[in-house]
């Protein structure tokens, strides 16, 4: 009985917590489906009378808007694929190999995360400059690559420490090497962590903002985060229903590849969080 | 080790942590080549970077002209400047509500989530999964997404959903103190995804043993959550209170799109400041300095961390 209780009241709660986390998107869903015309009717018209894909229809009708989504696609792809990258031989080294002052150095790497990327963008972006490197998709993914790396090398380090030694020990006692057991035997096992650390990565690049709204000038190289930043400084009123719409545009990509990967993520974040 | 609690070994699927399980390392095990990359990244991009925000703080560099000079004069133009005490009370503000109340609801959500599961309820990963949601949406989108909700014209959702119940207009972002709390709002809908992780696995690696006992001497939930789940979860609490200090004090994409920093500099954290220093004012020395403070609270929150590891090691 008292258990029952208990049931109703996690319920309960949850309840009172979904609808704030689902009440945004919701929100958005409801705006980007209407006429400017019911927007002005608010909160009184959740579902729209005449719900209209016309916002959609808009946004992803104009070339620049496409742009903005496949530049921001290969920004984080390339910047997740090269963080995952040059993290892997620093996360073999940090699970196989014994070596002094291992733990200060991962606790290091750990601190290095907290830095913000806009203090050492502040002199990054002098360099840049100086060296021509604006205006380069190829600058944005190199600093992706660094942003994204500390992460990496954590929870590749975790899923290298899951797989057993002594396979490995198996292949170096019939003479490979360790570059060869990395490429053959340990990374092909990893699959699963190298997978969940590059999708992270990836999302966290789509959402990256302020790397690429300082590095990069021209309209036609932008990712959508800098692009529906500078589109919502553009819009009035009368035009609520095509932002809301072009921020959907935005959000889903990530949610989507996020909800559909994250049994997996979450379990590599959580034996993250718990060996780290 | 970092967030599981101390008293107990892990036994969390996989391998155990680390040295003793092992063998001995084959003879090929120099760390060094495997390291070049990381480390040369970590240099170039982290290392050299911060050792120039440095040498830059005491220039008269600006964005677009290379310093000329070399004084003090950069870091004490900021202390006299009479925005820098209220854009530190704000972020000290901003940071605190949220360390509080992110942890509040993500150790809230973690535990009915590990209640639930326990009982089989159905719906909890699917709940789990809406504030993962909330979690991936672009800082930038997050900030739009609310200004929206906080809109306050008089057809605007909150605004026109409190007009229903004969509650007045709320000026949601035009009035400061409202302004700051809109903005820990937002973040929490964003943030809280985080806390609830860490404070997931961490309560799923206490021993359900402990729990079967104190229901078997008759325990009641609270104090069981009292004299149990809350001393187990105080390593978990403590790393997690510094990340997310952190993440919170690098916090300000979402601000700059939901507010701008305003009204005036009402939700200005020190974050905008910086940026709004160097990219809006051109101000690169005083930038600098800016970007010192911010890097000094993450180093000390940093070390913090790394005194909490080396005894829980």
């Amino acid at each position: 009985m008292k258990a029952r209780l208990g049931d109703v009241a996690t319920y309960g709660g949850l309840a009172l917590l979904a609808v704030f986390f689902a009440a945004p998107f919701l929100w958005m869903l409801s705006l980007s489906l209407r006429t400017p015309a019911e927007i002005y009717l608010g909160a009184a018209r959740l579902i729209p009378d005449a719900p209209t894909l016309g916002n959609f229809r808009h946004i992803l009708s104009d070339p620049a808007f496409l742009l903005y989504l496949w530049n921001g696609l290969k920004l984080s792809a390339a910047g997740g694929a090269l963080a995952v990258a040059l993290a892997i031989p620093a996360a073999y080294a940090f699970s196989r190999l014994q070596f002094r002052r291992k733990q200060a150095a991962l606790v290091a790497i750990l601190a290095v995360q907290m830095i913000s990327p806009l203090v050492i963008l502040v002199p990054l972006y002098r360099w840049m400059g100086a060296m021509d490197l604006l205006n380069l998709h190829a600058s944005v993914i190199a600093l992706y690559g660094a942003l994204g790396m500390p992460l990496a090398v954590w929870l590749l380090k975790v899923a290298f420490d899951a797989i057993p030694v002594e396979i490995e020990e198996a292949a170096i006692v019939d003479g490979a090497s360790r570059l060869q057991v990395l490429t053959r035997i340990t990374l092909p096992l990893a699959r699963p962590g190298l997978a969940s650390a590059f999708v992270l990565a990836m999302v966290t690049n789509w959402s990256q903002f302020l790397v690429p709204f300082i590095l990069l000038e021209r309209d036609g190289d932008w990712p959508i985060s800098v692009a529906i930043f500078n589109f919502a400084g553009s819009v009035s009123a009368s035009t609520t229903q095509l932002l809301a719409a072009a921020c959907l545009v935005a959000v889903v990509p990530a949610v989507a590849v996020f909800v559909g990967l994250q049994r997996m993520i979450v379990s590599a974040l959580v034996s993250g969080a718990v060996k780290g | 080790m970092l967030l599981s609690p101390p008293h107990k070994p892990l036994t969390n699927g996989s391998e155990g942590t680390s040295v003793t399980k092992r063998g001995p390392a084959p003879a090929d095990g120099r760390p060094w080549p495997w390291l070049v990359p990381a480390v040369a990244i970590l240099a170039v991009f982290y290392a050299v970077p911060v050792l120039d925000v440095f040498r830059l703080a005491f220039s008269d560099a600006t964005l677009i002209r290379p310093p000329t000079s070399w004084t003090a004069a950069p870091i004490r133009a900021l202390l006299g400047n009479p925005a820098l005490p209220e854009v530190l009370v704000t972020t000290f503000v901003f940071t605190a509500v949220n360390v509080v109340a992110l942890q509040a609801f993500g150790l809230a959500i973690a535990l009915t989530l590990v209640r639930g599961e326990a009982r089989g309820l159905r719906g909890m990963t699917t709940f789990r999964t809406l504030v993962l949601a909330a979690w991936v949406v672009p800082g930038i989108a997050n900030g739009l997404i609310w200004q929206m909700l906080f809109d306050e014209a008089p057809y605007g959702t909150l605004n026109s959903l409190l007009g229903f119940v004969g509650i007045g207009p709320v000026a949601w972002l035009s009035d400061p103190g409202m302004a700051l709390v809109s903005a820990v709002i937002a973040n929490l809908w964003q943030g809280t995804a985080f806390s609830m992780i860490v404070f997931y696995a961490a309560r799923k690696a206490i021993d359900p043993v402990i729990y079967e006992v104190a229901a078997l001497d008759g325990a009641s939930p609270w104090r069981t959550f009292r004299s149990i789940t809350l001393p187990l979860l105080r390593t978990a609490i403590a790393v997690n209170t510094v990340l997310v200090a952190v993440q919170t004090l690098n916090t300000f994409d979402s601000i700059l799109a939901l507010t701008g920093g305003g009204p005036g500099r009402a939700t200005e954290v020190l974050a905008l400041f910086t940026f709004n220093t160097v990219f809006y004012n051109l101000d690169l020395a005083g930038g600098s300095v800016l970007a010192l403070i911010m890097f000094a609270v993450a180093m000390a929150l940093a070390t913090v961390i790394h005194g909490w590891l080396g005894r829980t090691a």
